[in-house]
């Protein structure tokens, strides 16, 4: 079971705002290597794992993103707090603002909404972890994109976080393989 | 952002943001090496200091878990920084 702790795994506070950065990085919530796919992939595939360390890796990550999607929440919120109509057309997020004004949806940069095909649950321990090191790093070069469009230091510390968050998860992903792989051996 | 956090809550946010996270790292470590004793070692550290920082958050500023809300008298829980 989950248990709601009301703060964020990394703190975040944006002084500035800037409604088309927040619709970059809003792909990180519901875009395909975001945070809401990369819980739901690791939550789902949990339950097929057969070695308990696995099903434990899975579980802990998977709880981990969904911190990561709240920050990723946040960010996006922040960065929008207050802006009205004429100032989301100005920064040319006028589209978004049309359908969910300041609201936060899963949707990629390009606005289109999240789907499950982002992620598979294939019922194969080594098939998933395999898929599941790929989406760390898809979800790492994510990050490295957003901070080539990003000035703001209040947000590039809180994305450079997340970012090495996909490298140790990658590395963990790695050494479950090889104790798989290990034990088919 | 919905509310106000003072200084002296940001600083002891930060704190507990920190050790949490190192338990939080150790953990998946542990998820992969099981055996490691020194790593548990450092686990059972990080988790106990990550504790005090939480206790030391709530009694100063606000409640962080719902089940340590509601002391005095008044649906406290509302308050502090939601998002």
């Amino acid at each position: 079971m989950f248990i709601f702790e009301k703060r964020l795994e990394f703190p975040v506070v944006i002084k500035n705002r800037n409604p088309k950065l927040a619709s970059y990085i809003l792909s990180q919530y519901g875009g395909p290597d975001g945070e809401l796919a990369a819980s739901l992939r690791y939550l789902s595939q949990r339950f097929a794992q057969t070695d308990k360390r696995a099903v434990a890796l899975l579980t802990d990550i998977g709880t981990e993103e969904l911190s990561h999607l709240e920050m990723i929440g946040s960010i996006v919120s922040q960065l929008t707090t207050g802006e009205g109509a004429r100032s989301f057309d100005r920064y040319g997020v006028g589209d978004y603002y049309i359908d969910h004004a300041n609201a936060v949806y899963p949707a990629n940069a390009a606005g289109v909404p999240f789907t499950a095909a982002y992620i598979q649950s294939k019922g194969d321990p080594i098939a998933d972890l395999t898929e599941d090191l790929a989406a760390e790093q898809k979800a790492r070069a994510t990050y490295d994109n957003i901070l080539r469009m990003c000035d703001d230091p209040d947000v590039t510390c809180a994305i450079r976080f997340l970012r090495e968050r996909e490298v140790v998860h990658f590395q963990r992903f790695g050494e479950m393989l090889d104790i798989l792989q290990a034990k088919i051996k | 952002m919905v509310g106000n956090i003072s200084p002296q809550c940001a600083k002891l946010m930060q704190q507990l943001a920190a050790a949490d996270f190192f338990a939080t790292d150790m953990k998946l470590y542990l998820d992969t090496h099981p055996d490691d004793a020194k790593a548990l070692e450092i686990y059972r550290e990080a988790v106990k200091q990550a504790e005090a920082y939480k206790r030391a958050f709530e009694e100063s500023c606000y409640p962080l878990c719902a089940k340590n809300a509601g002391e005095g008298c008044s649906w406290n829980w509302l308050n502090g920084l939601w998002i």
